[in-house]
């Protein structure tokens, strides 16, 4: 038998300082702790040879599985290794949570003896409150990432195992989130703790079954991208009021002049094509036939290393011929310039023809640029002297600083997605809706600090723009298009004249444009 | 309301107690034989059990169940060693399996990191247990905290009850053991979740799960924990013999049972005292039993009443029968203890004993009141039988310790019952490792009505009973230690020399010892004597109701099934006068 070898390999490993697998630690200093207890008890003759000796009882023996569950956090945690982060760093997140918890009891009995419905009813008061109650998977991811932050692996652990349990990328929006919120946790986890103590860690499997985005099936690709534009206004409504607001700067830019100048329109944005068409079409529907003579359009691609979701498309897929062929069909004059990267576009295109009316679509693209690049487009974007610039981004609340922070307010924002893409596909698990939402789960793996709606108007201020607003025909054009989708969705606008789209009551995004300052 | 011997012979049905066990059967119907093994295993009652074997017809009653399963031998195989751990491979058979990849899980990270699997196959078994064990310590700390969700703990029970689906209909013999403590831990969170007061909820949750069972299957269930394990004879053995030492020359005694549950207790005592090897003529016996005030509590103190004095009646011990009633507020006022001049008094106070049917737990104030209670009424022995917490390990400066204490209040409180549970779950399972489907019944009967109160009483925080039990409130109150014999506790080291090699007897105080399983504490006894009486005050009389009538000689209506109910249960210990 080799029970007896593994009870000494145990014993080994506690008295070692073999600090990896923590785990296996934590059983052995309950078994350690256990042989102290005997041999201190001293209540039967070898109170430790017993029990060392009945290996039978003890391959099932279920007390010691809890007992291993039991043990406190920071036990294992102290023996494991100096290398992550000490109790002392751990116990802050922990310990004082807990002891809060140990003080609100009484609190929260005297409540239940006033009786439990009471404290229901008072949830249920605010609408929000008790909105956010049901989001479970939040309970569950928030205490996760701050554990994974703090190096607390048993914490960790123990989330882990309740999410790998509650996970699911099919089920309603909570279970999806957990889903996405632990694939992202579990791929954070090395860089945050150490490859080493990562790995003594359990993952449950959480790959996604579906493929990604960009590895999708071309048809696919496509036919969800539509599909999601039909059924939710989370790009839809951006792109109807970009469209507007360039089928409007084409003709107006400038309004002296008699005939309409070509159109060069330049997209760093995430549509896939899906955007042109609507604009291609208002623009032959411009008053007084004056569909501008030409249209260009420059798109840029993916671009390098890590591309922003939603940004990369499948190798096979290219919109270009159809949107050519739409064109002719209703005799318009358009070419499409494809660019590598952002910069790509950007710097290729520095030689705007003159008299063209240029406008630069920057579309849920540059939140997802390190903020040094941010900071570079701009600057070159504002180099082109465009006649309008159209920025659309995630209107992410910004986190508190912390990398846990971060990571909640992403939670928030895929939650939205999630909540908003249930509803538009009427809780349908389909093909489309995983494709997108597996993409948008991506969300959660950016390392770059979002920013709100205030963030982005000082940047575009430093970077030499002002604020320009909307039609009051685009704004209303799009609030009838808000209309065809759920009730859960509204847009308000900011007195800065930016849109704001929101998801019952939060905001999802905003849709803003610029002109270069004077 | 008088309850009077006229009372006890109109009312009682014996057809009720064939019926149920027959129901009972069905229940087990291929968990045969056993009964007869358990026979065999008694530790000390083979006399008792060989007489009723062979003399009952089987018509109406527990024997006559044996007897109709003895054809299937089956399960059988296990008289003749007692002791569990020579047939591993045998015994283990259920779920030797399961856990053969070894019971540390860790094991599986330290030779494949990379790789953890996590399946539903049953060869991943602790792996599952683990998860469960997450799952449920999450629902626990859903439940509470100062971030309580509902929604979330509503949603880790929906996924508990998925994973422990298949071991919900009855005794299903692939269900790990780990996988019923879960389901019935799953069920204790849902009672809680579920009750709109905590209090309320539980109680009636726990009071539904008892409805549900067949006073057969109640009594059945309890016949199997007592030859399963020694948890209940070893709280009854260690008080009945302090107080036998305690009485010894009193020619009347008078016990107040603070919960008398079944009676079986009192059954073992009248055994003793009417059996003295010196001849000297058992002591007139009253038993007091207090009930609570409505709900079927009374009742079933009456029938453990009718059981009792028609046993005494069967074996010559003069008793007399009485019960009183707690207070609305669950009170205990001594001035509803009809006493008589020149009895010993003695109070008897079992908490959180394995009874089905007292599953509505008593408030922490309840218990307080009766033991100073008696202490007014002059009782000379006070016996504790309690749950035993583990916080006296901790007192030592163990850094563990804190760290759990520090792990918040419900969550730890409720751990530790998972841990409390657990360890019975192992002992009844090493005991009786393939006997799975009766151990199933005892669970669901017994133990899951009393996780379901446990869980409620952590949940509530009450939390001074489970952790230092009622030793320091007494010794604050004035009790006094009273040591236990040199007897006691070599019968009590008997009585689990009877069991599994995992059973330890502790000795925390002169006047306590503590029955465990492997390094976990489980259950204590204490000895008590209470403060001096400061005025000596004449006890108020005839408050009570009148007791039950003493009828020696005229057992009229009582069928023989009475006593072989009660005789089941009797273990003659080996009781010594002093």
């Amino acid at each position: 038998m080799n029970y007896h070898e593994q009870e000494h390999h145990r014993l080994a490993a506690a008295a070692s300082s073999n600090g990896l697998d923590w785990f296996e630690e934590s059983m052995s200093s309950f078994l350690a702790a256990d042989v102290d207890l005997a041999a201190a008890g001293g209540g039967g003759a070898g109170g430790y040879a017993w029990w060392a000796a009945s290996p039978a009882a003890q391959q099932d023996d279920i007390g010691s599985v809890v007992a291993q569950t039991l043990s406190p956090p920071s036990a294992p945690l102290a023996a494991a290794s100096p290398s992550i982060a000490s109790p002392a760093a751990s116990s802050p997140s922990d310990v004082p949570s807990s002891s809060s918890k140990k003080r609100k009891s009484p609190a929260h009995r005297a409540s239940g003896n006033s009786g439990g419905k009471k404290g229901g009813g008072g949830k249920g008061g605010g609408a929000a409150g008790s909105d956010r109650d049901m989001r479970w998977a939040e309970q569950l991811l928030n205490p996760c990432a701050v554990a994974v932050e703090a190096g607390n692996l048993s914490r960790v652990q123990h989330l882990f195992y309740v999410l790998g349990e509650l996970e699911s990328f099919s089920g309603d929006a909570n279970h999806r989130l957990a889903a996405h919120g632990l694939r992202a946790l579990a791929r954070r986890l090395p860089a945050a703790v150490g490859p080493a103590a990562a790995a003594a860690v359990r993952v449950p499997p959480c790959e996604c079954p579906t493929p990604a985005f960009a590895a999708a099936e071309p048809r696919l690709f496509r036919a969800s991208l539509i599909r999601f534009h039909e059924v939710s206004p989370w790009f839809a409504l951006p792109n109807a009021l970009a469209n507007a607001a360039i089928a409007q700067a084409s003709t107006c830019g400038a309004a002296a002049a008699a005939t309409p100048r070509p159109l060069h329109v330049v997209d760093l944005g995430v549509s896939h094509g899906v955007q042109w068409p609507t604009l291609l079409e208002s623009l032959t529907r411009q008053p007084g036939g004056r569909a501008p003579p030409s249209v260009r359009l420059t798109v840029a691609g993916p671009g390098d290393t890590t591309p922003a979701p939603f940004s990369a498309s499948p190798p096979g897929y290219d919109f270009s011929p159809h949107l050519l062929r739409y064109a002719k069909s209703i005799n318009l004059d358009l070419r499409i310039g494809c660019a590598a990267t952002l910069d790509d576009a950007v710097q290729g295109y520095c030689t705007a023809g003159d008299g063209e009316a240029l406008v630069v679509c920057l579309q849920f693209r540059l939140g997802h640029a390190a903020v040094d690049e941010r900071r570079d487009i701009l600057r070159k974007v504002r180099g082109l002297n465009p006649e309008l610039v159209v920025l659309s981004e995630l209107d992410s609340c910004v986190g508190e600083g912390s990398a846990a922070g971060e990571f909640a307010a992403r939670l928030e924002l895929l939650w939205r997605f999630l909540e908003s893409t249930s509803a538009a596909f009427k809780g349908k698990d389909v093909d489309e809706r995983r494709l997108l939402e597996t993409e948008a789960g991506a969300i959660l793996a950016t390392d770059v600090a979002g920013e709100g709606r205030e963030g982005w108007r000082e940047r575009m201020a430093a970077a030499g723009f002002e604020d320009a607003s909307f039609g009051a025909e685009a704004v209303e054009s799009a609030k009838s298009l808000l209309r065809k989708y759920d009730s859960g969705w509204e847009m308000s606008l900011a007195a800065t004249g930016a849109v704001a789209l929101r998801w019952k009551g939060q905001p999802v995004s905003f849709c803003s444009l610029w002109r270069p300052a004077a | 309301m008088e309850v009077t011997m006229e009372d006890v012979a109109g009312d009682f049905e014996f057809s009720g107690c064939g019926s149920t066990t027959t129901s009972s059967a069905s229940s087990l119907d291929d968990g045969t034989g056993m009964y007869y093994a358990w026979g065999e295993l008694s530790p000390v009652a083979d006399c008792d059990w060989a007489n009723f074997c062979c003399s009952d017809d089987g018509g109406h009653d527990l024997h006559g169940l044996i007897e109709s399963m003895l054809c299937d031998d089956t399960l059988v195989g296990v008289p003749g060693d007692g002791h569990a751990g020579l047939h591993h491979a045998d015994m283990f058979r259920d779920e030797l399996y399961c856990y053969s990849n070894g019971s540390n899980p860790s094991s599986t990270t330290t030779t494949n990191p990379g790789s953890p699997v996590f399946d539903d196959t049953p060869q991943d078994c602790p792996e599952k247990g683990l998860r469960l064990l997450h799952l449920l310590m999450a629902a626990a700390e859903a439940l509470s905290g100062p971030h309580k969700s509902r929604e979330l703990a509503r949603v880790i029970l929906v996924r508990l009850k998925e994973m422990v689906s298949h071991t919900a209909g009855a005794n299903n013999a692939a269900a790990s053991n780990m996988e019923r403590l879960a389901a019935h831990f799953t069920d204790a969170l849902q009672g809680l979740l579920d009750g709109s007061h905590p209090v309320g909820g539980s109680g009636r949750q726990a009071a539904a799960a008892a409805s549900h069972h067949h006073t057969g299957d109640v009594l059945t269930a309890f016949q199997m924990l007592q030859d399963m394990s020694p948890y209940m004879k070893f709280g009854h053995f260690t008080a009945n013999q302090a107080i036998l030492e305690a009485v010894s020359g009193d020619r009347r005694v008078h016990i107040v049972d603070y919960d008398i549950a079944e009676g079986i207790q009192w059954a073992s005592l009248m055994q003793a005292m009417t059996s003295r090897p010196d001849g000297v003529p058992a002591p007139h016996l009253r038993i007091t039993a207090v009930s609570r005030s409505g709900g079927g509590g009374a009742r079933a103190v009456q029938e453990a009443g009718r059981r009792l004095s028609a046993f005494a009646a069967s074996i010559g011990q003069p008793f007399s029968f009485g019960q009183c009633r707690l207070d609305s507020d669950e009170r205990f006022r001594p001035a509803t203890v009809r006493m008589v001049k020149g009895e010993t008094l003695i109070a008897n106070c079992v908490l959180h004993q394995a009874a089905a049917t007292t599953t509505i737990r008593r408030p922490t104030g309840s218990v307080a009141s009766f033991l100073s209670g008696m202490a007014a009424l002059g009782a000379n022995v006070v016996t504790v039988v309690e749950e035993e917490g583990e916080a006296e390990k901790d007192d030592n400066g163990d850094s563990a310790g804190d760290a759990a204490a520090a792990a918040g209040g419900f969550v730890r409180r409720f751990m530790e019952e998972l841990h409390r549970y657990s360890a019975v779950w192992d002992s009844l399972e090493a005991g009786f490792p393939t006997q799975s489907r009766v151990r199933g019944l005892v669970e669901r009967v017994i133990l899951a009505p009393n996780i379901a109160g446990a869980v409620s009483r952590a949940y509530r925080g009450v939390d001074g009973e489970g952790r230092c039990g009622w030793g320091e409130w007494m010794r604050g109150s004035g009790f006094t230690t009273v040591p236990l014999s040199c007897f006691n506790h070599s019968q009590a080291r008997l009585l689990l020399g009877l069991f599994n090699d995992g059973y330890t007897v502790e000795e925390t105080g002169p006047n306590k010892i503590v029955l465990g399983w492997k390094a976990r504490r489980l259950m204590s006894a204490s000895v008590w004597a209470p403060p001096p009486l400061p005025v000596p005050s004449s006890p108020p009389e005839g408050v009570c109701q009148p007791d039950v009538g003493m009828a020696p000689v005229a057992t009229g209506g009582f069928a023989r099934t009475e006593f072989d109910y009660i005789d089941s249960f009797l273990v003659e210990p080996a009781y010594a006068l002093v």
